[in-house]
């Protein structure tokens, strides 16, 4: 079943935070991820989408059906929720069948099929402890399973990898992808970690103030933002603020850059995008875009080097594999994007 | 379920209103409401030689009881918070129970059978009365403060204190009296609104020449409505008054689990 | 640890002496009482001492069942406030908790009493004023005003468990298909029944054990355990032995639902240390 989300509107009454003219589609087996910085409106439509509050305008459509008016419990979503919402007076395989219990399944067929979805995620030792005796891992686990028992039309995950600690959450976050995966439904993923939503989603859409600002696959929103706060947010990026002076030329804090300004007449504001790891060290002295400076700020990560090179009106940031000195470098033209300022 | 509520709060304040409306009124006999408007009820309750002293033995031993209970609270409190071992919690926990346990009417008569005989001829005496009220508002300082201090985390606080120096002493005195002080003074407060108000023990122990304000007022009950309700609301506005103050003391406690009644 | 425990030792010996010297002793003394003769037995034998009992058994029970269905009610409505208009409320329903109980009888008697502003309302709507007077000096009138100082210490306990509670475990189970009832059913209720538990019988015993309210408002007409056990007392050269092992059996009442109350609250302690 698919979720089409369309024009959707919602106003908290005490605080100016809202929804304004949201539209998103989920299809049968897609993974959407939901991002922003706290207080956008990814949980506020998460929960319109979940009947927890009603909006004021526009639809939200399950499996084709309009849900205005039906209460969550009509939906047939499964939701995990942030803190998980583990029954802490059932077991995990109780926890996990309750929602079979709802729909009158027999005693001894749901606690087979509850069994059976804690075998799948590997907890079927562990079916008749209580919640509190389950490490953060395990509960995450159990509230999936318990979202899925019933075999729900979507998925909602709210910020499920939260409670974990960074070891778990990346494992964590293959599993409930190969879980989905394994299921093959649509599923909403509200995130406040941009990281989290590249690795794991089809899709990513990013929020800022109730409104939602791109709606795109993780690597069309890495590589072609819609805007400044976008390719601020998603990922690294040197943004240089500027005005168009020529025909593939801007003028901006650090001096002028040559880049393809695609035709924006002279005198535009503009903003220009390169992300760190396409600046190149010590490049030829006579290398266009070249920049000398001195590094003020070195981050060795391991696989790569991340570092701020200071320079004469602003600061570069690049990453690098090389370990040598750097002085100088080079932001290529065609590494650079023009955005809207 | 907001009707509940509203409800519940008019079921509160009738009683209260009426005992004021009483209060001012000049007659009240078989009618909806008092007729005439006065302050001659308080002027006579002012006036009436029993109740002004009755006022101030209450005064007295509520003064007495609290400087008693928070000198013998505190290091108790400490001492019972400071203690690891199951044993003093679960002790700790059956001294907080005992009012309820153990209703005022039964300890009562034990003062009296223990404390009218020939070794221990303390009946009717002021401080007889004061220890009875000790003892049976203590467990409510204490849980106030004992909770306070696992709220605080107090052995963290002086653990610091210890690491940067600090003795004994210096701990008492400079960390765990003055971050006691919020919970103390709300509890102490909640301890003589208990002890001003508390009527089935002192009815029994008291003598007739320390006799608290409440047993005085029973009497007030067989006479004139305007009377009665000037005595009742004296003794309602201290309560108010002091149930205010340590909620207002108190301010930011946890919220004690069982609470006075 | 600050202290060593000799030195935590004298902190507690002031108030561990005051409390054997005017706790433990006195007690000690009635169940002395109690226990030398045959008091306990002739309280057994004696047909109006035990329908006492009986009727102070049903007015616990009747008032502790009252006060924990109007506190859940009331505590349900509370928990659901903004923080700042529950903390007001909560002031205002804790003011009763220091009224002396001479307070709340001679109130109802000003409301329901043979001319009270409510018997005398009613009675304007054709109701028998005596009826209305009648109930009021009997134990459903009891069981209203004890209610009035009950079922405070109900809300004030039940109020933090329902406030705490998180209500994305019925968000949750609304989710998997129940109805708001069925949620608060399955959910909410098995999670709370142990401190409901525990207050109401720490209320009945509360009720089980008091006689202020009930001596101002209905004098020693009514035949339950404390007024009994206070006419013995009251009354100079009375059967002392007989008042001992009166006070025994409300004390063994009271302690019996006390343990009853703590051992509910241990277990609802225990289920709420879900996560950390």
């Amino acid at each position: 079943m698919s979720v089409v989300v369309d024009s959707l509107a919602f106003r908290y009454p005490a605080a100016g935070a809202g929804l304004d003219g949201v539209s998103l589609d989920v299809v049968p087996g897609e993974f959407c991820a939901v991002i922003g910085p706290s207080g956008c409106g990814k949980s506020t439509l998460l929960k319109l989408i979940a009947g927890f509050l009603s909006p004021a305008a526009g639809q939200i459509r399950i499996a084709g059906t309009d849900m205005t008016g039906v209460p969550t419990r009509l939906r047939n979503l499964g939701i995990v929720f942030q803190n998980y919402a583990l029954f802490p007076h059932m077991t995990a395989l109780e926890n996990v069948a309750y929602p079979l219990k709802l729909r009158g399944v027999g005693r001894a067929e749901r606690l087979r099929r509850a069994g059976q979805a804690l075998e799948r995620t590997r907890l079927s030792g562990l079916a008749d402890r209580h919640p509190r005796q389950l490490s953060g891992g395990q509960q995450q686990r159990v509230a999936l399973a318990r979202a899925l028992v019933f075999a729900p039309g979507a998925l909602l995950l709210d910020e499920p990898l939260s409670a974990l600690d960074a070891a778990h959450r990346a494992a964590m976050r293959d599993e409930i992808r190969a879980v989905q995966r394994e299921h093959g439904i649509a599923t909403l993923h509200v995130t406040h970690d941009q990281e989290e939503a590249l690795s794991i989603a089809d899709k990513v859409a990013v929020m800022r103030d109730g409104a939602l600002l791109q709606l795109a696959s993780p690597q069309e929103l890495y590589d072609r933002p819609a805007d400044r706060f976008v390719a601020g947010f998603v990922g690294h990026a040197n943004l240089f603020d500027g005005t168009v002076r020529g025909p593939d030329l801007v003028e901006t804090a650090i001096g002028p850059l040559a880049c393809a300004t695609g035709g924006q007449p002279a005198g535009t504001s503009v903003t220009l995008l390169a992300r760190p790891e396409a600046v190149r060290t010590d490049p030829p002295d006579d290398a266009v875009n070249r920049f000398a400076g001195t590094l003020v700020r070195d981050r060795f990560l391991g696989s790569l080097r991340r570092y701020d090179l200071a320079v004469p009106g602003g600061t570069i940031l690049g990453e690098t594999l090389s370990r040598a000195d750097i002085r100088s470098v080079q932001i290529p033209p065609e590494c650079l994007r023009i955005l809207p300022a | 379920m907001p009707i509940v509520t509203a409800l519940y709060l008019l079921y509160l304040a009738a009683p209260i209103a009426l005992l004021a409306i009483g209060s001012v009124g000049q007659s009240w006999t078989n009618s909806l409401l008092p007729s005439g408007l006065t302050a001659g009820w308080y002027g006579q309750l002012w006036a009436d030689a029993s109740f002004r002293r009755a006022f101030t033995v209450s005064l007295t031993v509520c003064a007495a009881t609290c400087a008693v209970t928070a000198l013998i609270g505190v290091p108790l409190a400490y001492a019972i918070y400071g203690a690891s071992r199951r044993g003093v919690r679960a002790a700790a926990r059956v001294l907080f129970l005992l009012p309820v346990a153990a209703p005022p009417l039964v300890l009562g008569f034990g003062f009296i059978l223990v404390f009218s005989s020939d070794s221990l001829p303390f009946l009717g005496s002021g401080w007889l009365l004061v220890a009875g009220h000790v003892v049976s508002t203590l467990p409510y300082l204490m849980q106030t403060l004992v909770s306070d201090m696992r709220h605080l985390d107090l052995v963290t606080l002086e653990t610091a204190a210890e690491s940067l120096g600090a003795g004994f002493r210096q701990r008492l005195v400079g960390i765990v009296i003055p971050s006691l002080r919020q919970s103390l003074s709300s509890g102490l407060i909640m301890v003589a609104a208990l002890s001003i108000g508390e009527f089935q023990m002192s009815n029994l122990i008291a003598g007739f020449l320390s006799r608290p304000y409440p047993v005085v007022l029973l009497q007030a009950f067989y006479g004139a409505t305007g009377f009665a309700c000037a005595g009742t609301m004296l003794l309602l506005l201290l309560a108010v008054l002091s149930a205010l103050a340590s909620a207002s003391a108190g301010r930011g406690l946890p919220s004690s689990k069982g609470t006075p009644s | 640890m600050s202290g060593s425990p000799i030195l935590r030792l004298l902190l507690a010996v002031p108030g561990l002496a005051l409390l054997i010297l005017f706790f433990l002793l006195p007690l000690g003394a009635v169940a002395w009482q109690a226990l030398a003769g045959d008091a306990i037995q002739r309280v057994f034998a004696q047909g109006d001492l035990l329908a006492a009992l009986g009727n102070s058994l049903l007015l616990g029970l009747e008032a502790g069942l009252a006060s924990v269905v109007l506190g859940v009610a009331v505590a349900l409505h509370l928990a659901r406030l903004p923080p700042g208009r529950r903390a007001l409320l909560q002031v205002v329903i804790a003011l009763p908790l220091t009224f002396s109980g001479l307070i709340v009888a001679y109130g109802f008697i000003l409301l329901l009493g043979r001319a009270g502003f409510a018997t005398l309302l009613l009675a304007e709507l054709g109701a028998d004023p005596a009826a209305i007077a009648a109930f009021l000096y009997d134990r459903p009138g009891l069981v209203l005003a004890y209610s009035y100082f009950l079922t405070p210490r109900v809300i004030l306990t039940l109020l933090p468990v329902f406030a705490n509670f998180d209500h994305r475990q019925t968000e949750a189970a609304e989710s998997m298909g129940a109805s708001r009832l069925r949620a608060l059913i399955d959910i909410l209720a098995p999670q709370v029944a142990p401190t409901v538990l525990a207050s109401f019988a720490l209320v009945t015993a509360v009720a089980f054990g008091a006689y202020g309210t009930a001596l101002a408002l209905v004098g020693t007409q009514i035949n339950i355990l404390p007024l009994r056990l206070y006419s013995l007392i009251a009354d100079a050269g009375a059967d002392f032995p007989l008042a001992a092992a009166l006070s025994v059996l409300l004390l063994a009442v009271c302690s019996f639902l006390m343990a009853v109350a703590e051992i509910a609250a241990a277990r609802s302690e225990a289920d709420h240390h879900v996560r950390t």
